[in-house]
């Protein structure tokens, strides 16, 4: 890793000359809120942004993707090709990047998945620097830090950006695109400051001593019987979550019953029929069995296998949920009790 | 031999009919496939004694309805339902709720019970005979049906989204109406639209039916919560939702 500092109006420049070889992607405005979308005009990016709707997950596992496409006749695979074009995701803060390290484990690892790997593979990242909003708990499970897994992460100084490069790529983008200089020791003292700052800044600090054996301890707690009543459903939790990683997979045929195409969807742990199997069984047959299997996958199953939980706190699931349960909240029941809430 | 295809219309304004002529780009592949011997919109004929798929739209107001829905169920091989009339009796039903004589009244003036002779409360196909297959919605997704009928000509099982609309809204990235402090039917209304009227700006109507997922008693208890009173859900609830368990409180 190395360091260089960069004056915050030469950004423009950046995504320009980036644009050039890139297909370039970061955040932009949508109404109040705010999304990862393709930069037409480098004035678009905001990085000054708070969090988005969905996570960068959708650039490497959208929502509905084509696996393959058959022929009915002879039950022949036609194409199941995976490609992606070269893009540079520009904006993601540390808990995003974090969660995509996540994702690998899954996408990566023992069984490898040629889609996500085509994605992954075409995608540069830059990380930015955010400050905490009243949502966020990545300080509870570590990852408002990144210390690797970006091309170039900058932290905002003010007027300037004190920018690490991690990869050769990232170095290679920076000196062809942009002007920069070496570090001084002053601009390191201020970077300090700025994370010193940024850690200061977070509400009350998560506790999550001993959460998986408290959960284990509190399987037949009161606490998942009032999730159960309260939870809709309605599943928008998975959806937002940048490491929710569950998909079905769905065959439809073409109109002309010729062919057809199987695609696979996200999904969710909330729905009843995410536990149905063959002859109609079902195994999560109460909203509260399912809201538990949420967080013993998330914060226990997980952990099992990663030595991770598989939550990075970034607070999406928190805010777009309408029944307010909370991460937050539930962990807290665990470790407090229920009635310290 | 090509699978003998009826298309019926109950009670409704055929809007589902005519959705159906609107799937331009794939009508001829699908025509290709059947024999469509009736569609009551689009042909003059009559219904044939013999079918093997019908195509059932509409909500029953008659005791006609019920007797010809009782002929469709022992002719066809299979019987899909399409559109919220049929599904949840959708607007028909709305005149379910309170006296019927007096609604006839408001529509044909004095003497109108006896014009409306034979009319029985409004209800949905589903409530008469058991389908195979549904497509809900207001008026029917085009994409959807094409799935359905698929399945259907193929012998596949009916399947039929069962979690609320939210997930997929997701999706979307649309601003949630409830954000805005605005009530969306999409927390307890079946998926499988997409997400269409959110996107455009409209919040959800609950066309689809009151998915197997929902939990209305979260719902109500949430939206009085946040300044929604039981009454107004209600009475949102009740465009398309009158019959349905749940929504009369």
């Amino acid at each position: 890793m190395f360091f260089r500092v960069m004056d915050k109006a030469r950004i423009a420049d950046l995504v320009r000359g980036l644009s050039t070889e890139y297909e370039v992607i970061g955040p932009v405005a949508k109404g109040e809120r705010f999304t990862f979308s393709v930069i037409e005009d480098p004035a678009d990016l905001r990085l000054d942004f708070d969090t988005t709707i969905l996570p960068p997950k959708k650039f490497f596992f959208p929502p509905e993707e084509r696996m393959m496409r058959f022929r009915v006749a002879d039950n022949e695979v036609v194409d199941d090709e995976a490609f992606a074009s070269p893009r540079v995701l520009f904006g993601l803060h540390p808990c995003d990047i974090n969660a995509l390290l996540l994702m690998d484990n899954v996408f990566l690892g023992e069984f490898e998945d040629p889609y996500y790997k085509a994605y992954r593979d075409a995608t540069l990242l830059v990380g930015v620097s955010c400050s905490p909003r009243e949502t966020c708990f990545c300080n509870a499970w570590d990852t408002d830090e990144v210390h690797w897994g970006f091309d170039i992460f900058l932290t905002d100084l003010g007027d300037r950006y004190f920018v690490s490069v991690r990869s050769v790529m990232g170095a290679e983008l920076l000196d062809r695109h942009v002007e920069t200089s070496p570090i001084t020791a002053e601009d390191t003292a201020e970077f300090q400051a700025v994370v010193r700052e940024f850690k200061r800044a977070f509400p009350a600090k998560l506790d999550t001593s001993q959460l998986p054996l408290l959960l284990d301890a509190k399987f037949d707690d009161p606490v998942w019987d009032e999730l159960g009543e309260r939870c809709l459903s309605c599943g928008a939790c998975s959806m937002v979550c940048p490491t929710c990683y569950c998909f079905d997979v769905r065959d439809d045929l073409d109109p002309d019953q010729r062919s057809g195409e199987r695609k696979r969807v996200w999904d969710s742990c909330q729905f009843s029929e995410f536990s149905a199997v063959a002859h109609g069984q079902t195994f999560r047959e109460s909203r509260a069995s399912r809201v538990k299997y949420r967080y013993y996958h998330k914060q226990w199953g997980y952990l099992s296998k990663f030595e991770r939980v598989l939550c990075v706190g970034c607070g999406r699931c928190t805010h777009a949920c309408l029944a307010d349960i909370s991460p937050r909240e539930v962990v807290t029941a665990l470790v407090e009790g229920s009635e310290a809430r | 031999m090509a699978p003998r295809v009826v298309v019926i219309g109950l009670a409704s304004d055929f809007g589902c009919q005519v959705q159906m002529t609107n799937i331009e780009d794939h009508l001829l592949d699908v025509l290709g496939l059947i024999d469509l011997t009736y569609w009551q919109l689009a042909s003059s004929g009559h219904l044939p004694a013999e079918y093997d798929v019908a195509i059932v739209e509409g909500a029953v107001t008659t005791e006609a309805h019920v007797e010809a829905l009782r002929r469709v169920r022992e002719t066809a091989g299979a019987v899909i339902a399409v559109g919220a009339c049929a599904i949840t009796g959708g607007i028909p039903a709305i005149a379910s709720a309170g006296e019927l004589a007096d609604r006839y009244g408001c529509v044909y003036g004095e003497g109108g019970a006896e014009v409306a002779c034979g009319r029985i409360a409004p209800m949905p196909v589903t409530a008469v005979i058991d389908v195979d297959y549904r497509v809900p919605g207001c008026p029917l997704d085009t994409d959807e049906f094409l799935r359905v009928l698929s399945r259907a000509l193929q012998g596949l099982s009916g399947r039929i989204p069962e979690e609320p609309l939210c997930a997929a809204c997701k999706t979307r990235e649309n601003i949630c109406f409830h954000d805005r402090g605005e009530l969306c039917l999409g927390l307890v209304t079946r998926t499988g639209c997409g997400a269409k009227c959110v996107s455009l700006g409209r919040a959800c109507t609950g066309c689809r039916g009151i998915a197997a997922d929902a939990n209305l008693d979260a719902a109500y208890a949430l939206l009085a919560s946040r300044g929604i009173p039981a009454e107004e859900f209600t009475r949102r609830l009740s465009l398309y939702n009158t019959l349905e368990e749940g929504c009369d409180r």
